[in-house]
């Protein structure tokens, strides 16, 4: 809908207020404090380079560690989440099932990871296994609702016709909505594992294993060589990962073919 | 003249908020007939189906199948005897031939062996006679995606009969096919009522229509308008389309 000129421009105007007060509420109106910034900012990448690979050795170990937290986490998380994405699910339930189930998962999202991998440092101790618990329960709450999403996208007709030879719920999960949304499910899951590769390396600056301790100790010692040296380093294996997603897509996905005359 | 397999009284259904799609219809189907509805564009055949098989519920009056009353639970199981072909057959395509055609089979296999996809052996050697009296054996196991619309069809048909239904209701499955198949799908459907079962089904194809029909029900805006034993003339038809 056209929004009349006149209300147009005072939403503008109010908008552009609002910016405003917000750049000086954050500071961004300080130029003092911008200058020094860009000084910093100078200084930063100055220390920056050269990236210092002395430490590869130790890095790459917990860059493989950081890999282990993403896996073990995402494949928990994917156990847990296929089950609940479907009885978060209207094809196969009503609201008073999928409300609480949605519920459940959007309170499980609304927790950041790394807030989750403090509490499972409380519980299970330092090192991987917390990570591995945070990023399995942070993957529930995202993968269980990328997925009901992907099953509530599964071509009706094929619902009623599976539903109509008097399939249970069950049967039709299985025999429907499970492979019918087999190539979302697996995109999902690869999505999933690389933002999980990226969210583990961080999991390290509250103890929780992985590549961050080592992060945030360059970061605390103003080693920024070192720094670049494992940001790089996670770059390579994103990239890495990125590559090995498209090969599994190509390799596993099944290929949706056009209809077939008559149809 | 055969027993009633279906009969609908009255039966109106409307989608929320929009025209009613059907309006008062009636009509009911002999079992060993086969039943065609003819109807324009958005007259109401498939919602028609759709009410007879229990998918909706009708607004008012009443639709009963085999002597009972058919409801439309939300998410309930719905009587496996009543075989529905949906217009694009509903197949599921990363599933073989075999897998679809099991589906049928549903209501009378366990949760376990289903959750497992592990069929009983009895009913994998029904599905493949079945692809073998449609003459797919070969194709068994082959992803339905990767087979001609003809062999989908058979696919869909396969699937139905491992029912064992006594009603079936097919949704425009023969249109856009070649006369050929089309005369083959429609023979499988008359041994089908051999059998016994009523075949309920809409169509466009007046030569189908001349050739296999028992029973003509014309829509037209949600209501009958034409409701007779036999092949009507096509110009009694065009009339009823037009009325």
């Amino acid at each position: 809908m056209r929004m009349p000129r006149g209300s147009g421009r005072i939403v503008l105007v109010a908008l552009l207020a609002a910016l405003a007060l917000a750049l000086a509420d954050v500071g961004l109106f300080d130029v003092g404090r911008l200058g020094r910034g860009v000084r910093n900012l100078g200084e930063f990448l100055r220390a920056l380079f050269p990236p210092d690979p002395s430490t590869l050795p130790t890095l790459a170990e917990a860059m493989l560690e950081t890999i282990e937290i993403a896996f073990v986490g995402t494949a928990l998380g994917s156990l847990l989440a296929v089950p609940l994405a479907l009885l978060a699910s209207p094809i196969l339930f009503g609201p008073a099932v999928t409300g609480p189930v949605k519920l459940l998962l959007a309170a499980i999202r609304t927790v950041p990871s790394l807030f989750w991998a403090i509490v499972f440092v409380v519980v299970v101790g330092l090192g991987p296994a917390a990570g591995a618990l945070a990023i399995a329960l942070y993957s529930l709450g995202y993968l269980g609702k990328l997925l009901y999403e992907t099953f509530d996208g599964v071509d009706p007709e094929v619902v009623e016709a599976v539903w109509s030879v008097g399939a249970s719920r069950a049967q039709l999960a299985r025999y429907a909505i499970l492979p019918e949304a087999a190539n979302g499910i697996l995109a999902q899951l690869l999505f999933m594992f690389e933002y999980n590769v990226r969210a583990s390396s961080i999991l390290g600056f509250v103890g929780a294993g992985g590549i961050g301790f080592y992060l945030i100790g360059y970061l605390e010692l103003l080693r920024y060589d070192l720094l670049l040296t494992g940001l790089l380093l996670t770059l390579a294996v994103v990239i890495l990962i990125d590559r090995v997603s498209a090969l599994v897509r190509r390799t596993f996905l099944f290929p949706v073919s056009p209809p077939a005359p008559g149809e | 003249m055969g027993d009633p397999a279906l009969r609908v009284r009255d039966a109106s259904f409307s989608y929320a908020r929009s025209h009613p799609v059907l309006r008062g219809v009636s009509f009911h189907a002999l079992a060993a007939e086969v039943t065609m509805i003819l109807g324009a564009s958005g007259s109401g055949k498939t919602t028609l189906l759709k009410l007879v098989k229990g998918l909706l519920p009708p607004r008012t009056g009443e639709v009963s199948v085999l002597g009972a009353r058919v409801s439309a639970p939300r998410r309930g199981r719905l009587d496996p005897r009543v075989a529905y072909i949906p217009q694009q057959l509903g197949l599921v395509r990363s599933l073989s031939a075999l897998d679809n055609t099991v589906v049928g089979a549903l209501s009378r296999i366990g949760t376990l062996p289903s959750l497992m996809r592990i069929p009983p052996e009895p009913e994998l050697r029904h599905a493949r006679e079945l692809l073998g009296r449609l003459g797919i054996a070969h194709k068994a196991d082959e992803p339905v995606q990767e087979l001609s619309g003809g062999e989908r069809q058979r696919v869909a048909i396969a699937r139905a009969l491992m029912q064992r239904p006594r009603v079936i209701l097919a949704d425009e499955f023969i249109s856009d096919l070649d006369p050929l198949t089309s005369a083959e799908i429609m023979s499988l459907m008359r041994e089908a009522t051999a059998e016994g079962a009523a075949v309920v089904m809409t169509t466009h194809e007046m030569d189908v229509v001349r050739e296999h029909a028992d029973h003509v029900v014309v829509l037209r805006g949600g209501a009958v308008s034409l409701d007779v034993r036999g092949a009507p003339e096509a110009a009694l038809i065009a009339q009823a389309l037009r009325a």
